[in-house]
């Protein structure tokens, strides 16, 4: 009996023996970290970084809601019933967000994640120009996190991540993205513009010279003549390598072929119709367009205000035009396509009038439009801006480049710098003074205005947002030129000076310590 | 088949039944020859049976008339045994006829319950276990063996989530602690645990399972009794024991059912009449009065026609048995185009080998599909119901050439035709146990299983249903895998040790893989040339689709492994003092490199007071006091969130997809139980209280990760501090009030008091998503509270909606966790009719009610869509433009109900004819009736509507509605 007995554990052990393992998790359809450095080159993970740029970006609704709807630009209204979404839309344009709002904290999270991407490629031992694409595009969102929330959290490669990563506030943040870009700048290439290049570099170092008054104080920043000196000189750097000139029409910036018609382009994000990953560039009309206009591929969201639009005279080119684009309608009606769509709509096919959903209301984009749109007319209210031109052939993924910098917002910032105290220098064709070169752009045939008479800060501000409207700089400015907090069109109050600065998403608050709530939130 | 060796353990069995022999004195004669019959259950001859004596160890076995010869003298000991059946020793007298009647064993499954692992004797039980045999299952047609405990056991609860024919239900026992997962219980199928997942999302994982194979279900309630199946243990463990053959002569049982069901309640939209009278009322576009009547919630609805056909043949003798049983179940839905097939075998076999029967081997076998076809997420069931209650009853679904009309919100007729979904799920479950006893004393056992499963879903989008803008038809194919395999090695020790002293002892040794892997393929319709025009099915030529709008995908979920070593011991001292204790080490490949271990004990005691001395009450039969604790965990977290994992992406495009926690453990429960078992009044009534209190802490929890964090990447998956208390009384009576021969009434009902709170959280959690997130996670609260703006009122002069502070802030509103749940069984016979019914409740929750927000809402009407009754028939009239969209605490309703789930009515046809025995005729309604307050389709129903993997609860976003059925039945066997 005992024999059989030892046997059998005999027998019961060698399974045991058998079956006993280390519980190594393996990977069959991912890989690993140790997969990553002996398998994949830099090349592919640098490739997936600018991808992770553009799920980012042209999900337009990632960062513009912070930048614009806040502002007097742009207004998302509830329309009855649509676009409610829990009233975060309202919240934006009233001035009156909270931490947990969900687009405060999908954009904090959104940006994190190329930083955290960008970050991460560095321990792959990429080339000299790699890393410094990768450094750069680490700064650039490092950057939009410091404007939009002073605090920029950071890791090192490789970092654990259950560890709350480390942050840097204000200045701190701002000398850390100056001393990246200048480190980085002689691995640059010079272009494409679709690359993170030497000018791209130059363009971000002058917002940070420029803004850095805000970034000390952002209730009274203080100009510094050397930091406008330091933008003047940068600017010029960009005028004079000639690399940049107006586009033929102010449109083909935005245009499906911008990656070549594009001529004021400094840094973008290249879109290749149908084939390019996470490609949502459609947002940008599907999201203004009515339910009813051509091919039935609006969501009648966004609008501008028409406080903002009075502000452009109408022969301004860059109010709206009649744009064509390979594939596009026929529009018969030769209706303004691109621009500002105001006044009744028309099928871009037939030319036919269209009418609202109910089928009775003729669709006429009226000029005024409320935060909460209750009337019998809430689909057709607001103007709706078209800046990105519908890619026709290719409408859900289209070829549009997603655009950050442009040659006139250089130009701009310029005779910004000279107007607040620096040294004014003549560099290319557009003169040597704010108004020469504020005039440079207004009265070029691509835009089609008339010369101003002076130029004073405030006709700098109107121009910024009649050149730059809805490129994701009207908060920005509307901070640096003190106007964020005033009463503006369907915000009528002053609002509180902790609304400068988006609070820091309770959810990161709740994980990171390092973090600190930003005052008054 | 488990269920006999456990009985060699246990002689005293024998006390519990009465025991029929026949002792026949003969004449002394000198050739000691005796001779005999065994019989078993209703007499019937046992063929095979050994007999045996145990002094001169002669061994004989019966003949097909369960006649035996065998060699014994006066004062011997002679032994029968026959598989099946518990064994019978009697010491020869003068007699030279021995007529043998055992007593077989399934008739006292009742009394047995699976513990896993092993099986105890009810009244040995130390932990809170329920059981529930055949005899007292739900009646009816079923797709999956879950609804067959529907309102039977208390301190469970099982919500179907919706009404779709074979869609999931909502599992859980004592109460709601999962703040991530499913938080559904662990399935055990005879020894087998499942993975638990399902290859379709929305689908029940039991599907596979005929419910006419199932023999019993036990039900694990408290951690003393779960504890043994460690970190997979902590929302309790359901055991469901399938048929197995039994010894006698072939039999063949039979079982036809048809039925036909219909929508059980419908949801209140304007008719006709009603819509014209509302666009006066409403002073809207009177073009929108198309001068039709349609009803859109018919249009789409069917009475639909089941059938459930079932056979199954068992028999054997003592060296081997076996059953095999076949069933076929077509169901259609109640929506049009849809329903639910089911084709399934059960092969189940036992064999005894050597001379002395010491070597055995268990083999079961069951092999399924089932096809479905149900609308899919994208155009789904509530995509389709929205489209119905939005559709202008005035209106005429089609054009007078014959086309669908098209209308904003998709044509609900055409949606139901055109958008096709189906699936088809194989599942093999096979397992093989040999087991060895090495002494009387010492069993070795192993067990070596597989389950297999693959789905295949194809879905098509007709062009005539796509969306303007979007391109013409979609067609997609995918196909998963999923495979558990398991090995077990189990050592089990039996002895009294001590005069009146017994030591049960398991240890085990146990090894799971599971392996989840799959791919899809989807393409578009051409411009201008569209998917199909050739009246065929898309899936079947997918080439034809656009070049451009293609996608490929294919995935492997990362290893999962499971490694665990576990043992328990239960201490018997004169069936008066009871002690178990049990220890479970569970290794697991996907917790973190850190905590790769977790060990989990319990302990338990029981005291059957009524077996004292000083205990004279004789009323009592039976007082049981048990006391038990443990500790249990949960790793229902997927495998690949410990290291840093990168995935590849369309376009040559590699990314890192999860934030890596080294440190990654199970959740950990600790639950203590209190427990008081009766019987009083000769068996006449009892019952069993439990009272637990369940601590959940070490929160498994898909947590924001610190930024910077991967892009996509949305979790980081850590154990959160915080605890979760869920607190209960659970009580079950059955009384048999009238017991006679010819007229019998017997009541079993159950009643489940529960109480749940979130602690020591660090921050608020959110999830529920209705345009943004209507409940919270929060300290102080039940799990899952809902948080959102309070409604006060329209308003009488503007017809807007009013709300508390103008709905700038948010209240906490209710609870979808039902405070009570209830069970009730009543049974009458007369003779040979039975009428038998059960009814389950749940009261005190909240159920967010979304369609009143969206499908219904007035301002539909603006558009010529159909509008909610409820609003129409509002003293205070809304104004179309009421921005009234916003969830607010205006959609959360009470949704206490009480469901007449199923009411049988059955003869019993006594042939006396030798061929057909058992003959049974039973008409059958499965919901019948509710009554609720609830103005959905029904308040038993719960969306997933999760954020970042937090489940939702009590969230009704449209649903499949749900059925009550009629079913007309027979029953026979040969």
């Amino acid at each position: 009996m005992a024999k059989k007995v030892t046997i059998v554990y005999f027998i019961f052990g060698i399974f045991i023996l058998n079956g006993c393992s280390k519980l190594d998790e393996k990977f069959l359809g991912d890989t690993t970290q140790g997969g990553v450095a002996s398998s994949a080159n830099t090349t592919i993970l640098l490739r997936s970084l600018y991808n992770s740029m553009t799920s980012v970006f042209t999900w337009v609704l990632n960062v513009f809601p912070l930048q614009e709807i806040c502002t007097d630009e742009a207004i998302f209204p509830t329309r009855a019933g649509d676009w409610d979404d829990n009233g975060i839309w309202r919240s934006l344009h009233s001035q009156k967000w909270a931490a947990n709002h969900d687009g405060i904290k999908n954009c904090f999270n959104s940006l994190n994640g190329i930083n955290y991407e960008a970050t991460d490629l560095l321990q792959y031992h990429p080339s000299n120009q790699q890393q410094a694409e990768a450094r750069f595009i680490r700064a650039w969102v490092m950057y939009l996190l410091l404007d939009m929330y002073d605090q920029v959290p950071y890791r090192d490669p490789g970092e654990n991540l259950t560890q709350p990563a480390r942050v840097r506030t204000g200045t701190e943040a701002l000398s850390y993205i100056i001393s990246e870009l200048n480190a980085i700048e002689s691995d640059l290439p010079v272009g494409p513009p679709y690359k993170a290049n030497k000018y791209a570099a130059k363009v971000l170092l002058m917002k940070c010279y420029l803004n850095k008054m805000v970034y000390e104080n952002r209730s009274e920043p203080v100009p510094n003549t050397d930091n406008m000196n330091e933008v003047i000189g940068l600017a010029d750097e960009i005028i004079t390598s000639g690399a940049f000139t107006f586009s033929t029409n102010y449109f083909d910036n935005f245009a499906p072929d911008n990656t070549t018609s594009g001529k004021e382009n400094i840094f973008t994000l290249l879109n290749e119709a149908g084939s390019t990953p996470h490609n949502s560039m459609g947002i940008a009309w599907f999201m203004v367009l009515h339910y009813n206009q051509d091919f039935g591929i609006g969501v009648n969201g966004c609008s501008t205000l028409s406080d903002f639009y009075n502000k452009f005279e109408p022969t301004d080119k860059r109010r709206g035009t009649v744009y064509s684009s390979a594939g596009s309608p026929p529009n018969p009606a030769n209706e303004i396509n691109a621009g500002f769509l105001i006044g009744q709509q028309y099928d871009y096919f037939s030319g036919a009038p269209l009418t609202d959903r109910k089928g009775v209301r003729l669709l006429i984009f009226t000029p005024e439009v409320k935060n909460i749109e209750t009337g019998a007319n809430n689909e057709v209210t607001g103007i709706r801006p078209i800046k990105y031109f519908p890619d026709w052939t290719n409408l859900f993924s289209p070829d549009n480049d997603f655009v950050f910098f442009r040659l006139s917002d250089v130009l701009l910032m310029k005779a910004e710098a000279i107007l607040r105290g620096g040294a004014a220098t003549n560099a290319g064709a557009y003169g040597s003074t704010a108004l020469s070169i504020i005039n440079a752009i207004r009265t070029d045939p691509s835009r089609g205005a008339s010369a101003l008479a002076s130029a004073s800060l405030n006709d700098i501000y109107d121009e910024r947002g009649r050149e730059l409207w809805w490129e994701n700089w009207r908060r920005q400015d509307m901070i640096r030129f003190k106007k964020f907090l005033l009463p503006f069109q369907e915000k009528n109050y002053l609002s509180d000076s902790k609304y400068l600065v988006f609070p820091i998403p309770d959810e990161q608050l709740a994980v990171n310590p390092n973090l600190t709530q930003n005052p008054g939130y | 088949m488990r269920s006999v060796p456990s009985l060699f353990r246990y002689p005293e069995f024998i006390l519990f039944f009465c025991v029929f022999s026949f002792f026949v004195a003969g004449d002394v004669m000198s050739q000691p020859m005796i001779k005999g019959k065994v019989t078993g259950r209703d007499g019937i001859a046992l063929f095979g049976a050994t007999v045996s004596v145990k002094e001169t160890k002669s061994i004989s076995t019966t003949d097909s008339s369960g006649i035996f010869i065998i060699k014994a003298n006066p004062g011997n000991t002679i032994k029968f045994s026959f598989v099946g059946y518990r064994n019978y020793q009697v010491v020869l007298g003068n007699e030279t006829e021995l007529n043998i009647s055992l007593n077989d064993t399934i008739i006292n499954l009742e009394d047995i319950v699976m513990i896993g692992y092993g099986s105890i004797r009810k009244k040995d039980l130390t932990g809170a276990a329920a059981s529930v045999s055949a005899k007292d299952f739900n009646k009816g047609i079923f797709t999956s063996p879950d609804q067959l405990l529907l309102g039977k056991v208390s301190g469970l609860q099982i919500t179907n989530n919706n009404g779709q024919p074979g869609g999931a239900a909502t599992i859980k026992i004592r109460g709601n602690s999962a703040l991530s997962g499913t938080g559904q219980p662990l399935f055990v199928i005879d020894d087998v645990p499942l993975d638990g997942r399902s290859l379709q999302a929305g689908n029940n994982p039991l599907n596979f399972l005929n419910p006419g194979d199932i023999a019993s279900i036990d039900v694990l309630k408290d951690a003393s009794a779960t504890a043994i199946y460690g970190s997979r243990a902590a929302y309790g463990v359901i055991i469901i024991n399938t048929k197995k053959g039994q010894a006698g002569l072939a039999k063949i049982t039979l079982g036809v059912s048809t039925g036909i069901n219909s929508i059980l309640k419908k949801i209140e939209v304007l008719n006709a009449a009603q819509f014209r009278e509302a666009i006066q009322y409403y002073n809207v576009d009177s073009s929108f009065d198309k001068g039709g009547q349609t009803d859109a919630l018919d249009a789409i609805l069917q009475t639909g026609f089941q059938s459930n056909y079932t056979f199954a043949v068992s028999g054997g003798n003592e060296n081997g048995k076996y059953r095999i049983s076949g069933n076929l179940l077509d169901q259609d839905g109640i929506l049009r185009n849809t329903g639910f097939k089911k084709y399934g075998i059960d092969l189940s076999s036992n064999f005894k080998f050597l001379d002395s029967k010491k070597l055995g081997l268990d083999i079961h076998v069951n092999s399924s599909q089932y096809l479905q076809n149900v609308p899919y997420a994208e155009i789904g069931a509530g995509t389709i119901i929205y489209s119905a209650l939005r559709w202008n009853p005035t209106d005429s679904f089609r054009n007078a050439d014959g086309t669908f009309r098209k209308n904003t919100e998709g044509n609900p007729l055409a949606n139901i035709e055109f958008v096709k979904n189906n699936l088809k799920v194989t599942t093999i479950l096979g397992s093989v146990s040999p087991y060895y006893k090495i002494t009387d004393w010492l069993e070795y056992k192993l067990l070596f299983s597989v389950n297999y499963s693959t789905a295949i879903t194809r879905n098509s989008v007709n062009q005539v249903v796509t969306p303007p803008g979007n391109p013409p038809g979609t067609a997609s194919i995918r196909n998963n895998e999923l495979t558990t395999s398991q090995i077990t090695h189990t050592l089990h020790f039996d002895k009294k040790i001590f005069p009146n002293f017994n030591l049960d002892a398991v240890a085990g040794f146990e090894y799971t893989k599971f392996r989840l892997k799959g791919f899809s393929a989807t393409g578009n319709g051409v411009d201008t040339v569209g998917f199909g025009n050739f009246g065929l099915d898309y899936t079947n030529y997918i080439q034809y689709s656009d070049l451009t709008g293609r996608s490929i995908s294919s995935f492997a979920d990362p290893t999962s492994d499971l490694q665990s070593y576990f043992g328990r011991i239960i201490l018997n001292y004169k069936g008066k003092y009871l002690l178990t204790g049990t220890f479970r080490a569970d290794g697991s490949s996907k917790f973190g490199e850190n905590n790769k271990y977790g060990y989990f004990p319990s302990v338990a005691a029981a005291w059957n007071i009524y077996k004292e001395k000083f205990f004279k009450a004789g009323f009592i039969d039976l007082l049981k006091l048990r006391v038990g604790w443990g500790k249990t965990g949960n790793q229902e977290f997927p495998a690949g969130s410990a290291q840093a994992r990168y995935s590849f992406f369309d376009g040559g495009i590699l990314r890192q997809v999860n934030n890596p926690n080294p440190n990654l453990k199970w959740q950990s429960d600790r639950q203590y139980n209190i427990g008081l078992d009766f019987s009083v009044f000769k068996n006449r009534i009892s019952g069993t209280i439990d009272y637990f209190n369940k601590a959940t802490t070490n929160l498994l929890f898909p947590s924001p990760p610190s930024q910077p964090a991967p892009p996509g990447a949305a979790l980081l998956w850590k154990n959160l501090n915080g605890k979760i208390q869920n607190k209960g009384l659970e009580l079950l009576i059955n009384t048999s009030i009238i017991n006679q021969k010819e007229v019998a009434f017997n009541l079993s009902f159950n009643l489940t008091f529960l109480k749940n709170n979130v602690t020591g959280l660090p921050a608020t959690i959110y999830t529920g998503f209705v345009s943004g997130p209507v409940e919270v996670i929060e300290n102080g609260f039940p799990m899952n509270t809902f948080y959102t703006r309070k409604f006060i009122e329209i308003d009488k002069t503007s017809g807007f909606s009013n709300y508390e502070d103008g709905g700038v802030t948010f209240f906490h509103f209710g609870s979808p966790n039902p405070k009570t749940l209830i069970g009730i069984s009543p049974a009458f016979r007369i003779k040979n009719l039975s009428l038998a019914a059960n009814l389950y409740g749940a009261f005190g929750q909240e159920i967010f009610f979304t369609p009143l927000m969206g499908a219904m809402n007035v301002g539909g009407i603006s558009f010529g869509n159909n509008i909610g009754l409820s609003a129409f028939k509002n003293p205070a009239k809304e104004s179309l433009q009421n921005p009234s969209q916003s969830p607010s605490t205006r959609f959360i309703f009470k949704g206490d109900y009480l469901k007449m789930a199923n009411l049988t009515l059955s003869y019993k046809i006594e042939t006396g004819n030798k061929v057909f025995k058992d003959a049974n005729i039973y008409i059958t309604a499965q919901n019948l009736f509710i009554i609720t307050k609830y103005p959905g389709f029904d308040p038993e129903i719960n969306s997933d509507r999760s954020i970042n993997g937090i489940p939702s609860l009590g969230i009704d976003y449209l649903e499949y509605p749900s059925s009550k059925t009629l079913i007309f039945g027979l029953n026979f066997s040969l």
